[in-house]
C-alpha cells in the first residue's frame, strides 16, 4: 500500500508541482491549500508524512500551528517544513517543534523525493528497532553513525541531528582526519542554494549538539578558507 | 564656495546683542530733546529777563532828573568815578583786594611821558556799602612823616580831602601819618594848617605802606560825609625837607582852569537804587547804568548760595563729578559738537560790553555768558527819554536752576538708559543663550539621530518637542521627517527580505515546473534551453539570497557568539588553504610571529577574509603575489591585504565600503557583483569594534585593504580554540 503524504501549500502552482512529482514516485498524495482544509483532511485520514509550508494565506505561522496539531495526534509523524522562510529563527523554531527536516525553497524535487523516502524508511527502522541495538552503525572513535536509521550517538549518548546535519556529519567522518571542502559539504546538503555561511551555521549547530552531551567535544575543526575536518581525539 | 564656508555670520547671541544696540537711540533722542528743552528754557529765561529789564526801564523812562541829578552838566567836571566794588576791601595799604580794577588807575601829576613825577600819584576809587574807598600810589622821593609834636598839619607829607558837606559847607580833612601803618585824619580850617578840633576824624580810616618809590595810601570814608552832590577833591602835599618842613608841591585832582573847583564823585544814585531795590529777586542782579556806562544803581546778586552743594552727601558729589566728566563725551556723541560751544566762547567782559553797548544804542539784547564758573544770562534794555537814551537796565540772572534741572534730568536719562540697556542686554543675552542652547540641543540630537554612515539611530527627537514656538515646530518637523525617513528606511531594509520572500515562491514554482517538465518530457532533458532556464533560476535565487544575506548581516551578527581566537593561527591556516583552493594565485603571508588574540567570531573573520581575498584575486596583476600581513600594534591588530593591479579612482576610497557601491569596471558586470562584498567586510569589522579602509599603495602599483581590530584583553582566559591549526593534509 502506498504511503500517504500530506502536502499543505497555499500556492496552487507549487502544490500541483509537488503533487505531480511525488505522485509519480508512487505515493498517495493529499494536497491542502489552508490550515482548516488540512485539519479536516487529517481528521479523516492520518498521513504517514507531512510536508508543510509555514505561511498559508494570511496566516504567517499556520505551518507551525499545524505541526503542533499533527504531533499531538501522532508524535512519531515525520514532518518536513518546506518554506520560503529561511531565517535562522524560523528554522530553529521549526526544528524545535519536532519537525524532522527544514527545507528552504527553491527545492529540488528529486531531493524532496529522496528526503521523503529516507524519512519514511527511518521512521520504519526506528519503530521496528526502537528496542534493540542498531547493527548498521558505523563507529569512528566515540562516534556511532547509523546510516539507515539516521541515528547518531557520541560516547553512547544519542544525538538528535536533522537530516541535513546527519548528511554533513557523514561526509565529514568518511575519512577521519582529512579536510572536507565547503563544496563537498554543500553537495551533502543536497540543496540547490548553499553558501559557506549556511555550512558554517550547520556545523556550529552540529558542534553545539555534541557539546550538549560532552562539554569537551572538539573533533570538528575549522579549516579556514577551505572547509572542515574531523580530527580523531 | 570655500570662502563662503569660512566666513560665516555672527552667532545668534552676537546678532541679538548688536540689534540690542538699537536701544541706544532712546538716550540719544532723550538727550537731543533735553538739549532742545534747555534751549527753550534759556530762551524763555532770556525773554523773561528782557521783559523784566524792559519793565524796569519803563520806570526810568523820561526820568532825566534821576540821571541828571547833578547841578550842572556832567561834562563840566573832571569826574572821579567811584566804581562799585565787588569785593570787600581791607584797609591795609595793599593793592591786592582791588582786583580786578587795578588797571583803572587815574594818574595825577604825571609828566609828558605819562610817568609820575615826584609828588605825583595815581588813584583808584571805589564804593561799597555806603563807604567811599580810595587807593593812592604816591611817588615821593623823600618822605617826611609828621612829627606829633607839631600842631601844624601842613609841615609833613599828607593827603588833603575837600568836599561839600550835606549842609552845603566846605569840608576839609587832612590824612596824616607818622610812619607806615594806621593814619590819622583831622578836620582842618580853611588854611589847612590846624585841626578844627583836637579829636581826629575817626570816620576817615587809612593805612600807609612803604613802597620802593614812595608810599601807598589806602583809606575810606562814609559817603554820607560828602552830602548829596558828591563834590569831592583830593590832593597830596609833598614835603621833602625834613628840616625846613616846607611844602614843596601839592598835586591835586582838582581841575585846571575853567572847571569847577571840585571834582564830581560819580556814584550810584540812591534814588535809582530806591526804585529798583524792591525789584531784586534771588539769583538775579539788576543794574542801572547811565549813558556814560556808569553804574547808577545795583541790587541783588546772581551768585547762588553754595550751601546747597555743601549739604549734598558724598556720593552725590561723586556722581556729579563723574557726570561732569562724561557729559562732554555724551554731548559730543549725540550732538556732534563740542560741549563748550554753547555761546560761551567769548569771555564775560566782552559779553558785558556787548550787552551794554547794544542797550545804550537802543537795542534790547539778551546774551549768555559765564562768570566765575556760573552761567548767567544778561538782558539789557535801554532807558529812553523822548529821543535820547538815558541809560540802560541790565538784568543778570543765574541760570544754575535751569542747568541743575537739566543736569538732573540728564543724569536721570543717562542712568535710566544705562540701566535699561543693561537689563535689556542681560535679558537678550539670556534669551539668546537659551535660544542658542535649544537650537544646539536640537542640532545635536538631530545629527545624533543619524550615524556617520547615514543610518537612522532614532526615529524621534525628545528635546523641544513640546515647545510652542518655532523651535518646537522645527523639532516636530524634524522628528516627523525622521519618522518618515525611518519608515522609508525600514521599507528599504526589509525590501531584500520581502523580495526574497516574494521571489522564492514563484522561483520555486519555476524550478519545480522545470523539473516536472524534464520528468514528463525526457526528450527536453538535455535541451540547452532547459539548462539555461535552470541557470537563470539559480542566478535569480543567488541574487536574492545575497541581497537578503547582506540585509540580514547586522542582525545575524548580533546573534553571533564571540570567542577569543588566535588570529595568527587563523590567518596562517586561511592563507595556507587559499594556496590550495586558488592554485593560479600566489599568496604571501607575514604574521606577527606570535599569537595575536582577538575577541571575534572566527566564521565571520573567515567571511571577511573571503571577501577581501576575492576582491584582491579579481584585481591582482597575474603573477604578482597577494600579500597578507598581520601586525600587532599597541592596542589593536592590523590585517593588511595588498595586491598589485589597477588603483582605486580618487573618490572611491570613501565609498568603497558602502552598500551597493561597486568600483568594478563595466566588463565585470556580468558577474554577480552588487558591491556587497566590501560592504560585508566593513559591517563585520565594525561589528567587532574595528575599522576598515582601502587605499592605493604609496607607489601607485596597487591597492591595499587594511582592517584594524581591537586586541582581546589578555587577562581574559583564552577560550578553547576550534580552529586548531594544522595544514591541510
Amino acid at each position: 500500500m502506498a504511503k500517504r503524504i500530506a502536502i499543505v501549500e497555499d500556492d496552487p502552482d507549487q502544490r500541483a508541482n509537488y503533487r505531480d512529482a511525488i505522485t509519480k514516485k508512487g505515493y498517495d498524495v493529499a494536497a491542502y491549500a489552508s490550515r482548516e482544509e488540512a485539519l479536516i483532511g487529517i481528521e479523516r485520514e492520518m498521513p504517514d508524512l507531512a510536508i508543510l509550508d509555514i505561511i498559508l494565506g494570511d496566516e504567517v505561522d499556520a505551518g507551525f500551528q499545524l505541526c503542533r496539531d499533527l504531533l499531538v495526534r501522532a508524535p512519531t509523524l515525520p514532518v518536513i517544513f518546506l518554506t520560503e522562510r529561511i531565517g535562522e529563527i524560523d528554522k530553529i523554531s521549526g526544528l524545535r517543534l519536532g519537525a524532522w527536516d527544514y527545507l528552504p525553497k527553491p527545492i529540488s524535487l528529486d531531493y524532496l523525493a529522496e528526503r521523503i523516502s529516507s524519512l519514511l524508511r527511518i521512521n520504519e527502522v526506528r519503530s521496528a528497532t526502537s528496542a534493540k541495538e542498531s547493527t548498521t552503525a558505523r563507529r569512528v572513535g566515540d562516534l556511532s553513525l547509523d546510516q539507515e536509521a539516521l541515528l547518531v550517538s557520541w560516547k553512547n549518548q544519542p544525538i538528535n541531528l536533522s537530516g541535513t546535519e546527519f548528511r554533513m556529519l557523514a561526509k565529514l567522518v568518511r575519512v577521519p582526519g582529512h579536510a572536507v571542502s565547503y563544496e563537498t559539504l554543500m553537495n551533502a546538503t543536497m540543496q540547490s542554494l548553499v553558501t559557506n555561511n549556511t555550512i558554517n551555521t550547520h556545523m556550529r549547530n552540529i558542534r553545539k549538539k555534541f557539546e550538549k552531551v560532552d562539554a569537551d567535544f572538539a573533533c570538528i575543526k575549522s579549516e579556514y578558507g577551505y572547509g572542515y575536518r574531523w580530527s580523531v581525539q | 564656495m570655500k570662502i563662503g564656508n569660512r566666513i560665516r555670520g555672527p552667532r545668534l547671541g552676537t546678532k541679538l546683542m548688536l540689534w540690542g544696540l538699537v536701544l541706544l537711540i532712546v538716550p540719544w533722542i532723550s538727550y537731543r530733546q533735553l538739549i532742545g528743552m534747555e534751549r527753550l528754557l534759556i530762551q524763555g529765561q532770556s525773554q523773561a529777563q528782557l521783559l523784566t529789564a524792559e519793565g524796569i526801564s519803563t520806570l526810568f523812562n523820561g526820568r532825566e532828573d534821576l540821571f541828571n541829578d547833578l547841578p550842572v552838566r556832567i561834562e563840566d567836571y573832571e569826574s572821579l568815578y567811584a566804581r562799585p566794588l565787588q569785593n570787600p576791601i581791607r584797609i591795609d595799604g595793599k593793592e591786592s583786594d582791588w582786583e580786578p580794577d587795578t588797571n583803572k588807575f587815574i594818574k595825577f601829576g604825571a609828566d609828558a611821558e605819562y610817568n609820575l613825577t615826584d609828588g605825583g600819584f595815581k588813584i583808584l576809587l571805589g564804593e561799597r556799602g555806603g563807604q567811599l574807598y580810595a587807593f593812592m600810589r604816591i611817588k615821593d622821593d623823600a618822605l617826611v612823616y609828621r612829627n606829633p609834636e607839631y600842631l601844624r598839619l601842613d609841615n609833613a607829607d599828607s593827603v588833603r580831602l575837600n568836599f561839600i558837606q550835606d549842609d552845603g559847607e566846605d569840608g576839609r580833612v587832612v590824612i596824616t601819618f607818622t610812619g607806615p601803618g594806621v593814619t590819622t585824619a583831622y578836620r582842618v580850617g580853611p588854611e589847612w594848617k590846624l585841626a578844627v578840633t583836637g579829636v581826629p576824624e575817626n570816620q576817615v580810616q587809612g593805612h600807609i605802606e612803604r613802597t620802593a618809590t614812595g608810599i601807598d595810601v589806602e583809606f575810606r570814608m562814609p559817603l554820607t560825609m560828602l552830602g548829596s552832590r558828591k563834590f569831592f577833591g583830593l590832593s597830596y602835599v609833598d614835603v621833602d625837607d625834613g628840616a625846613t618842613r616846607a611844602v614843596r608841591a601839592i598835586t591835586q585832582t582838582l581841575p585846571s582852569a575853567g572847571k569847577s573847583s571840585f571834582n564830581l564823585v560819580v556814584l550810584r544814585s540812591p534814588e535809582v537804587l530806591n526804585i529798583i531795590q524792591g525789584l531784586g529777586y534771588s539769583g538775579a542782579r539788576i543794574l542801572v547804568i547811565d549813558a556814560q556806562n556808569r553804574v547808577r544803581a545795583e541790587t541783588g546778586s546772581f551768585t547762588m548760595s553754595e550751601d546747597r552743594e555743601a549739604v549734598d552727601p558724598g556720593w552725590a558729589s561723586t556722581a556729579r563729578r563723574w557726570f561732569d566728566v562724561i557729559r562732554p563725551v555724551v554731548h559730543r556723541l549725540v550732538m556732534w559738537q563740542r560741549w563748550d560751544d554753547v555761546d560761551l566762547s567769548e569771555d564775560s567782559a566782552t559779553v558785558v560790553n556787548k550787552v551794554i553797548e547794544s542797550s545804550l544804542r537802543g537795542n534790547p539784547i539778551a546774551l549768555r555768558c559765564r562768570v566765575n564758573d556760573q552761567e548767567i544770562i544778561m538782558a539789557a534794555h535801554p532807558i529812553v527819554s523822548r529821543d535820547a537814551i538815558l541809560g540802560g537796565v541790565v538784568v543778570e540772572q543765574n541760570i544754575a536752576d535751569i542747568l541743575a534741572f537739566q543736569r538732573a534730568a540728564l543724569e536721570q536719562v543717562i542712568v535710566l538708559s544705562l540701566v535699561s540697556l543693561l537689563v535689556v542686554f542681560v535679558v537678550l543675552i539670556a534669551f539668546a543663550g537659551r535660544l542658542a542652547w535649544r537650537i544646539r540641543q536640537l542640532r545635536r540630537e538631530a545629527s545624533a539621530a543619524i550615524d556617520p554612515r547615514g543610518r537612522l539611530r532614532s526615529n524621534a527627537l525628545h528635546s523641544a518637542m513640546n515647545a510652542g514656538d518655532e523651535i518646537g515646530d522645527l523639532a516636530r518637523s524634524v522628528s516627523g521627517m525622521l519618522a518618515k525617513l525611518q519608515q522609508h528606511n525600514q521599507f528599504l531594509e526589509n525590501m531584500p527580505r520581502t523580495l526574497r520572500h516574494e521571489i522564492n515562491n514563484p522561483l520555486n514554482t519555476l524550478s519545480t515546473s522545470l523539473q516536472n517538465l524534464a520528468e514528463e518530457h525526457p526528450e527536453v532533458r538535455d535541451s540547452k534551453y532547459l539548462d539555461s532556464a535552470k541557470r537563470g533560476v539559480m542566478r535569480i535565487g543567488a541574487i536574492v539570497q545575497n541581497l537578503a544575506d547582506a540585509a540580514n548581516l547586522e542582525e545575524s551578527l548580533e546573534a553571533e557568539e564571540l570567542e577569543i581566537v588566535d588570529l595568527e593561527r587563523l590567518i596562517d591556516n586561511y592563507v595556507a588553504n587559499c594556496r590550495v583552493v586558488h592554485r593560479d594565485c600566489e599568496f604571501a603571508f607575514r604574521g606577527a610571529g606570535h599569537p595575536v588574540y582577538a575577541r571575534v567570531s572566527d566564521y565571520r573573520i573567515e567571511q571577511l577574509l573571503d571577501k577581501i581575498i576575492d576582491n584582491a584575486i579579481d584585481f591582482h596583476r597575474p603573477n604578482s603575489p597577494i600579500k597578507v600581513q598581520l601586525d600587532q600594534l599597541k592596542d589593536f591588530l592590523r590585517i593588511t591585504v595588498a595586491n598589485r593591479g589597477p588603483t582605486l579612482p580618487p573618490a572611491a576610497e570613501e565609498t568603497l565600503f558602502d552598500s551597493m557601491v561597486s568600483h568594478r569596471g563595466a566588463e565585470a558586470r556580468n558577474r554577480l557583483h552588487f558591491g556587497l562584498g566590501l560592504y560585508v567586510v566593513r559591517v563585520i569589522a565594525e561589528h567587532h569594534g574595528g575599522t576598515v579602509r582601502g587605499m592605493n599603495l604609496p607607489d601607485g602599483s596597487g591597492v591595499v585593504v587594511i582592517v584594524q581590530l581591537p586586541l582581546a584583553s589578555l587577562v581574559a582566559p583564552p577560550a578553547r580554540t576550534n580552529g586548531e591549526a594544522s595544514t591541510t593534509s
